[in-house]
Formats: structure tokens, C-alpha cells, sequence
């Protein structure tokens, strides 16, 4: 028998698998790989070496230029191994996946997304000159590769795509389904890679095909879902993920242990996980907020974490209302992004958090202000060496600022100076490998105050402004600071004095001491404002009913008025 | 029934099909004579005219002069190009109302119809007019009242000059250049020659593809965090940063610069810029702590490769003048 008859025999062979797959709705139809297109070759080599090349390397390796310093390190095409698939674990993608990966690229990594960029026909090309660069198979060979797609079913609720244009939501999944889902979940133990509340803070020795280090994907951040398609609230992802595995990492498929019924349970539980946030369309991640507003608090602020004062929850209060009942004050908390230090000294590219959330409070009886920070961090340090850290940056000499002016972002410049909170901590009793500790770890925090002139000039205040840590966390992937400060201070040549109603210019540094971060190896963020929020004044209970009377004198003069006119052009005194 | 109720009913179905079928249809993506937005308010303008006319409709005063304003409010929204921001809108409109109210006070007979069914509201003569508009108008003071006490702040503005004045001379690794008349060393032939070459594949084949090689591996090692993969400004950490990272596809940017300007910025970085360009936010780093000046050169030729901008240039005639 020659191939050609073989081939034909395959192609029978599939048509009846797929004419049963009509009757059977359960049966799972095998298909043989998209071969390559040849004719798209040179077209596909020509885009490969102007635009992926850098990253993937001239044979496909994944060791461009640029592979060291990434980290998620870019696709080894060798092996024919691909994460993002329809198809069983271990087998090839179809050609419809890897373009869909080209298109929408993979948020969370350096791969962006080319859909924008390249014409259909440049994507097919590329993806088919990439099939071409995988050594170990290969997608002609129709006789050996078998690629079963997975069933997924449908959404099996109707969704509400919420408030926001050019975003779904993919809100009002039942409460029953994520309940049941959240079962799945502890039954399958997904916790021991991806954490007890989801953030990925399983296992810290996970490795790729590859050997090199990988974590679980962190729930609560689903923006940065690799296959995520630029659709992050779509639980459509998690169950393909969960019914395809993830080629050459440690993620299985599940389709044995659990049903497609109860897939689509667990990633609406999975999915109820992640904030509803609007994303910028070109990042495709949260946008950012640029003013911290401090909440206007009467009496004492709560020094504890756990206090209703500190609550709000993760979602955006414009998208999702936090319901009746909701114990939690606090009006809201900003997202502000991170990125590596790459500018100055010892870059830092790959950072291990991507963004905070920073809520805030002053009282003007307590004369404080108090700072929550927050971040997600897969795993803290438990080297004394290389601690933990957060610290708030602010201009040392506000007063000498004029307009827009502000110190040099990276710990300020040799005119001007910064003001520097640093909060360094270990957590008690913690092991990177101990298993979900619903308690949380109590963090062990170290407040010092610094003054910088530059990333190569930062010294340790000899007054320092007793800054506090107050209350602080570390649970279930989470990290939480409590940093409270007078509002004014004595020394006020190195302390910012933090006045009502000033829009104060303030940014953040975060070190991974699991990393080895340290100085100015740090993630940060740019400058944004804070501003301390007047209370609402009590004229607003009287003012508007006062407004409103005075306009009803004003109706009825007019009406007077209109009256006497008409009256005297019937009397003929005006015309 | 009522003239001014049937032209109402007529107006509304006559916009909304003008609006929803017609607008998408004169509004491709290309420009052209015929199918573009300003010939298709004309038709709307002359289409409700026509009807006007046709059917002898002739509504109120105070409807003509309202149509007559929501006109102006159409044009100045949807049909003028680019949009104009808000306050631009809300200046346009201003004008507008004036010019409406001209239109309505014509003579004095218009003035007077225009004002009757007002009058007609104030005095009680339309009752339930009356009712609603003198119970509502103190509600909505109400509220306007309560909108301006409670605090509200925003984020303050801030401007800045994207491309700065740049110096006679810059000192990168302990040579000054004069900026006036600096070459790129690695640009050995023109770019053009080089658009169906490919970095590592020509690499050794021809010279200036392996400095765009190598400029290109610079790029990729420093630069796409912020600058993107695709050199649009979108890469990893571009979000984060506020002055967001420049975006080289974009005609306003290298495209618009010479070389010796990107040679100093890229040397230089966010804190060699000027005070009116926000030295202190600007994420770029002064290059020359982490590059030579080979790479520098090299990463610029290869950014101009890539996008296929050309630098800018002054010929000799024009830059030596008469």
C-alpha cells in the first residue's frame, strides 16, 4: 500500500469518525494534524525572521536574544509542544489553535498579540512556518499524529456581559454552580499547585519540560490567564485548560476525573475568583488609577486588618455593587500596576509582582494617616538575607516643588529629595512547601525611613518620623501592610508633611526576597497622586432644600411677572 | 391630530433611519467624494426640510427653533471630523444657540410665536406642562446644588513636551558630539536596498544587516519591555509607566526625528530631558550606563530598519541656505 492510498484509507477512515460523532454527541472524533501548507513557506519565513525570530531564535529553540531575560521564557517550538490547545494532552495543536495564540497572543508574557499587526494571511503563514520548525514530529505525519479535540459542551448558564463597552463580564453565574465548582476543586486538589484561595502559591518546585522553573497560574489575576484571548472573564478558558492540560508543563488535563458538567462548575468557581476590573484594551490588563484617595474618617482608624474599616472588596464599586449587608467601609481600593526596575543599576526584568492595591484613611482627631497595601506574591523569602519588602516613596521637600515637579521616580536626585517608607519582613513559622495555611502567617516587619538622592545615594534618616507598620499578613498568596504616619511632622526639612486637599505626588517599590531582590532590583511603580478627602461638609443636608425654595420664589415671580405683562397688553398700556 | 405631534413622530423615524442605516453607509473607511459624513448631513438637512415642505406640515415656532439647535448639537457630535473634545463642543454650541436664537428673533412675529407656548406654560394655560416643568426645574436645582458640595477630585493634568529642544552637544562615554551634523556610522548603504533582507538570515552575507542583527539583539535584550515587541510602545511594563514609552510605528516619532536626536535621547535617557518633558516620571534610562556607543548606534539603525521610517535629513542645499 503506498502513502497516497494510505492517506486516502486516514481520510475515510475520519469522515466516518466524524459522520458517528453526529449520532454520538459524546463520542470524541480523532483527526489527523493540519498539514503544512507549503506554498505559505516562504511567505511564513520571511515574518518569522522579521518579527519572532528575536524571541524564538533562528531554529525555533526558544533561545533568541531576548529568552534569558524573559521569564515565562519563549515557546520551544522543537519538540512540537504548545500549551494552548483544543486537542488531548501531549498531542499537537490544531492549525486554528496556534493562530488563535498568534492573534490574541499570550497576556502575562512578552508574546503579544500580532492580530493587529499582520494580515490572516501573514498569521496562517508564520503559524505555518513554525509547524515546519518543529523537530522532533511532525504535522505531515497523518499516519502517527492522532488530535482528538476535547469536548468543552457549552456555557451551560446565560451570562450578563455587564456595563462595560468592548468588555464582557460574564457576570450572574449561579451562586449554586460556583459552590458546587469550589467542591471540584478541593476534591481534585487544585490547591496544591495553585494555592487554597487560587493565587498560584502551591509549589514552588514546579518545572517545565525544560527544567526550568514555572509557577501555577495565579486566579485572582486572570488577565494574565496565557490563554486567555484577550477574553479574561471568559470561563470558557478554564475549561479548555482543565480539559486540555498544559503541553510541557506540570498542568494535567482532567477530562477522566472530572465531567464536562462539572468543568464548566469549576471554572465558574475559578472565574467568580478574579475581580471584575475594565481593562485597558491595549495592555490588556486593569487600568490603572493615578489618585489614591484618602477616606475622611471620624474618630480612630481601626488598627487592624481584619476590622470592617479596611474591607472592600476586590471588584471594581462602578461594575459590581458590593451588595446589601456588605460589613466593609472602605469606598475603594486603586490599582496601581508594577514593572521592573529596568532604568538604572541592576535591572530587575523579571519582576514577581505585577501591580498593588492601595486603600487609605486619615483622621484628622487621630492627626494620622494610615496606607493599606497589598499584592499578590506566590511565595515569600525565609532568607534573613534577602527579606521581603514594600516601601512608599514621596517627595522629601514637597514645598519646594513647583507644579508638575517631582523627584526623579527611582529614589529621587541629587536637587531633590525622596522620602522613603520601607517595610522589610519575614513571615513566622512559614515554608515556601508548607501547604494552605487558611490563617495566614503573622509577618515579622521592619519599618525604616530613608532619604534618597539617587538609586547610588540612599542613606537612613538619623530623625526618623515614626512611620509604623501596624497590622500586617501574609495569607494564601496575599501580602497586606498597614503603614500609619502623623500627618505632620517635626523634622519638616526631610519629612513629607501631608496637608488636606494637596494633591501629593507618592509611588511604591515591592522586593521579592524569594528572588533575590534588593536595592534597586525592585519592581515599582510611576508616579501617581494622593490626596486627602475633605469630609463631606453638613451644608449639603440644608444647602440644596434652600436652593430649591429660593427657585420656587423665583417660579412664582415669574409667573407674576407674566401675568401683570399680559394684563397690561390687554389694557393697551404696552405693545 | 396635532401638526407639531406628526412632525415630531416624522422627525424622530426620519433621524433614526438616517442615523442607524444611512450614517454607516457614507462612513467607510476611506474618504471619498461622494460617501462622506458632511454629504450625508446635507441630505438629512435638505430630507427634513423637503418633508417640511412637501406636507405642509409648518410646526410651532418653539419646534423649529428646537430642531434648528438639536441640529447644530448633531453636527458639532457625529458628523464633524476629527471630534472635537468637550469644551470645544461646549464653545461650538454656544455659538450655535446663538445663532439659533437670531433665527427665532428674525421679526417680531417669529419672536412671538416662538415665545407663546412658554408664556402659555408660565401662566397655567398648558396646565400639566405647568405642573411638571415648575416641579421639576427646583428638584433639579436641588440636586445641581448637591452635585457641586459633595468632594470630588481628579487626577490634575499634567502636559509635557514629547520632543524636547535637544542640545548643540552631547558627552556620551567621554566624546562630545556636536548633534548638528552627526551620522549614524553603521548606516553603510541606503535602508531601502535592505527591505527583502532578513536579520540572521543575511546576516553574513551583508554588512548592514549585521548591524541590524545586532541592533536588533540589543533591542530585544533592553528595550521591547517598554518599547514592545512590535516596537508600538505597547511591550510588557508600558502600562505602567506615565509618560507612556514612545511608540516607533506611530509617524510622529523617529519618523519625524534624525538620528543624531534618537543618538542623544537614547543616550541620555529621562533624566537628560528638559524640565518641560518630566525628567522624574520618564522610565527611559540613560543609555550609555548599560550600552556602548556601537550599540546605541547599531539599535537605531535597526529601529529604522524595522518600522521602514527614514531619518530625517536636510539636503545640503536647503541646510546651507543662499
Amino acid at each position: 500500500m503506498n502513502k497516497k492510498t494510505a492517506i486516502t484509507w486516514k481520510t475515510l477512515a475520519i469522515s466516518i469518525a466524524l459522520l458517528v460523532g453526529f449520532f454520538l454527541p459524546s463520542a470524541v472524533w480523532a483527526a489527523a494534524p493540519d498539514v503544512v501548507k507549503k506554498d505559505t513557506l516562504e511567505l511564513g519565513k520571511k515574518i518569522y525572521f522579521k518579527r519572532c525570530v528575536w524571541c524564538h531564535g533562528v531554529k525555533g529553540g526558544g533561545d533568541g536574544p531576548s529568552a534569558n531575560r524573559l521569564f515565562t521564557r519563549p515557546r520551544n517550538f522543537l519538540q512540537g509542544t504548545f500549551k494552548i490547545r483544543t486537542t488531548d494532552s501531549g498531542e499537537l495543536p490544531f492549525e486554528a489553535d496556534l493562530i488563535k495564540t498568534v492573534k490574541n497572543g499570550l497576556p502575562g508574557s512578552a508574546m503579544p498579540a500580532w492580530g493587529e499587526v499582520l494580515k490572516d494571511e501573514e498569521i496562517t503563514a508564520v503559524v505555518n512556518f513554525v509547524k515546519t520548525l518543529v523537530e522532533d514530529r511532525s504535522f505531515d505525519d497523518v499516519e502517527d499524529e492522532v488530535l482528538n479535540p476535547m469536548e468543552f459542551g457549552t456555557v451551560p448558564w446565560s451570562t450578563d456581559a455587564g456595563g462595560v463597552t468592548g468588555l464582557n463580564l460574564y457576570l450572574n453565574v449561579p451562586q449554586e454552580a460556583i459552590d458546587q465548582g469550589k467542591e471540584v476543586f478541593i476534591k481534585n486538589k487544585c490547591f496544591e499547585c495553585h494555592g487554597g484561595e487560587g493565587r498560584g502559591d502551591g509549589n514552588p518546585t514546579m518545572k517545565d519540560d525544560w527544567g526550568f522553573p514555572i509557577l501555577a497560574a495565579d486566579w485572582q489575576q486572570c488577565w494574565n490567564f496565557r490563554g486567555s484571548r484577550r477574553d479574561a472573564y471568559d470561563p470558557f478558558n478554564v475549561v479548555r485548560t482543565i480539559s486540555t492540560g498544559l503541553n510541557g508543563t506540570p498542568m494535567p488535563n482532567f477530562r477522566e476525573q472530572i465531567t464536562v458538567e462539572d468543568r464548566w462548575k469549576l471554572a465558574a468557581f475559578v472565574n467568580s475568583l478574579c475581580p471584575r476590573k475594565r481593562m485597558d484594551p491595549l495592555a490588556n490588563k486593569p487600568v490603572s488609577d493615578f489618585l489614591i484617595s484618602s477616606m475622611f474618617t471620624e474618630g480612630d482608624i481601626a488598627r487592624s486588618i481584619d476590622d470592617p474599616m479596611w474591607d472592600a472588596p476586590d471588584d471594581d464599586p462602578k461594575l459590581i455593587s458590593r451588595g446589601e449587608g456588605y460589613p466593609g467601609t472602605l469606598n475603594k481600593k486603586h490599582y496601581i500596576a508594577l514593572g521592573g526596575q529596568i532604568t538604572r543599576g541592576n535591572r530587575n526584568f523579571d519582576p514577581k509582582a505585577d501591580n498593588l492595591w492601595v486603600s487609605s484613611r486619615w483622621s484628622p482627631s487621630e492627626g494620622a494617616v494610615y496606607y493599606l497595601v497589598e499584592y499578590h506574591l506566590r511565595f515569600l523569602s525565609t532568607d534573613p538575607e534577602y527579606p521581603d519588602a514594600i516601601a512608599i516613596q514621596w517627595p522629601g521637600k514637597l514645598q519646594d516643588l513647583y507644579g508638575a515637579e517631582k523627584p526623579y521616580f527611582i529614589f529621587g536626585d541629587s536637587k531633590k529629595p525622596v522620602d522613603l517608607w520601607k517595610a522589610s519582613f519575614l513571615a513566622k513559622d512559614y515554608q515556601q512547601t508548607s501547604p494552605p495555611n487558611e490563617a495566614g502567617y503573622k509577618l515579622d516587619v521592619k519599618v525604616n525611613e530613608f532619604i534618597g538622592n539617587g538609586f547610588d545615594a540612599i542613606k537612613e534618616k538619623e530623625t526618623p518620623a515614626n512611620v509604623e507598620v501596624v497590622d500586617s499578613i501574609f495569607k494564601q498568596g496575599r501580602v497586606k501592610i498597614l503603614f500609619r504616619r502623623s500627618l505632620e511632622t517635626e523634622n519638616k526639612e526631610t519629612d513629607v508633611q501631608i496637608f488636606q486637599e494637596t494633591f501629593i505626588p507618592v509611588s511604591f517599590f515591592q522586593w521579592s526576597g524569594a528572588d533575590k531582590e534588593k536595592d534597586e532590583h525592585n519592581a515599582l511603580s510611576t508616579w501617581v497622586y494622593t490626596i486627602l478627602e475633605p469630609p463631606v461638609p453638613d451644608s449639603i443636608y440644608y444647602m440644596p432644600p434652600i436652593m430649591a425654595v429660593i427657585f420656587i420664589g423665583l417660579e412664582g415671580w415669574l409667573v407674576w411677572m407674566t401675568n401683570r405683562t399680559r394684563k397690561m397688553y390687554k389694557e393697551g398700556k404696552a405693545k | 391630530m396635532n401638526k407639531t405631534l406628526v412632525a415630531t413622530i416624522i422627525l424622530a423615524v426620519v433621524v433614526g433611519v438616517f442615523h442607524y442605516v444611512l450614517f454607516p453607509i457614507f462612513t467607510p473607511k476611506g474618504f471619498s467624494w461622494v460617501l462622506n459624513q458632511y454629504v450625508y448631513f446635507l441630505i438629512l438637512v435638505l430630507s427634513i426640510v423637503a418633508y417640511n415642505l412637501i406636507l405642509k406640515l409648518k410646526p410651532a415656532m418653539a419646534w423649529r427653533g428646537g430642531v434648528v439647535w438639536l441640529t447644530g448639537l448633531y453636527f458639532y457630535k457625529f458628523i464633524l471630523y476629527p471630534p472635537v473634545p468637550w469644551t470645544l463642543l461646549i464653545t461650538y454650541m454656544m455659538l450655535w444657540s446663538i445663532g439659533t436664537f437670531l433665527y427665532i428673533s428674525q421679526d417680531e412675529d417669529t419672536f412671538r410665536e416662538f415665545r407663546a407656548p412658554l408664556v402659555k406654560v408660565v401662566t397655567g394655560e398648558y396646565k400639566f406642562a405647568r405642573i411638571i416643568v415648575f416641579t421639576l426645574m427646583p428638584l433639579l436645582v436641588g440636586f445641581a446644588t448637591y452635585q457641586s458640595l459633595i468632594p470630588k477630585f481628579a487626577e490634575p493634568v499634567e502636559l509635557r513636551t514629547v520632543h524636547p529642544a535637544p542640545p548643540a552637544t552631547t558627552k556620551v562615554h567621554g566624546k562630545t558630539y556636536g548633534l548638528e551634523d552627526l551620522q549614524n556610522p553603521y548606516r553603510v548603504d541606503e535602508q531601502d536596498n535592505y527591505k527583502d533582507s532578513f536579520p540572521f538570515l543575511d546576516a553574513d552575507k551583508q554588512e548592514y544587516m549585521k548591524f541590524v542583527t545586532e541592533g536588533g539583539t540589543v533591542f530585544f535584550q533592553n528595550c521591547h519591555y517598554c518599547h514592545g515587541d512590535q516596537l508600538n510602545g505597547l511591550g510588557m511594563f508600558s502600562h505602567v509607566f506615565n509618560p507612556t514609552p514612545a511608540n516607533f510605528v506611530d509617524p510622529g516619532t523617529i519618523a519625524m526625528l534624525r538620528e543624531s536626536f534618537l543618538f542623544w535621547r537614547v543616550s541620555k535617557g529621562g533624566p537628560g530631558l528638559p524640565n518641560e518633558s518630566t525628567p522624574w516620571s520618564s522610565a527611559m534610562p540613560p543609555w550609555e550606563e548599560h550600552l556602548t556607543t556601537e550599540q546605541i548606534w547599531k539599535v537605531i539603525l535597526f529601529e529604522y530598519w524595522y518600522t521602514g521610517w527614514h531619518p530625517r535629513t536636510f539636503d545640503d542645499e536647503s541646510s546651507v541656505g543662499e
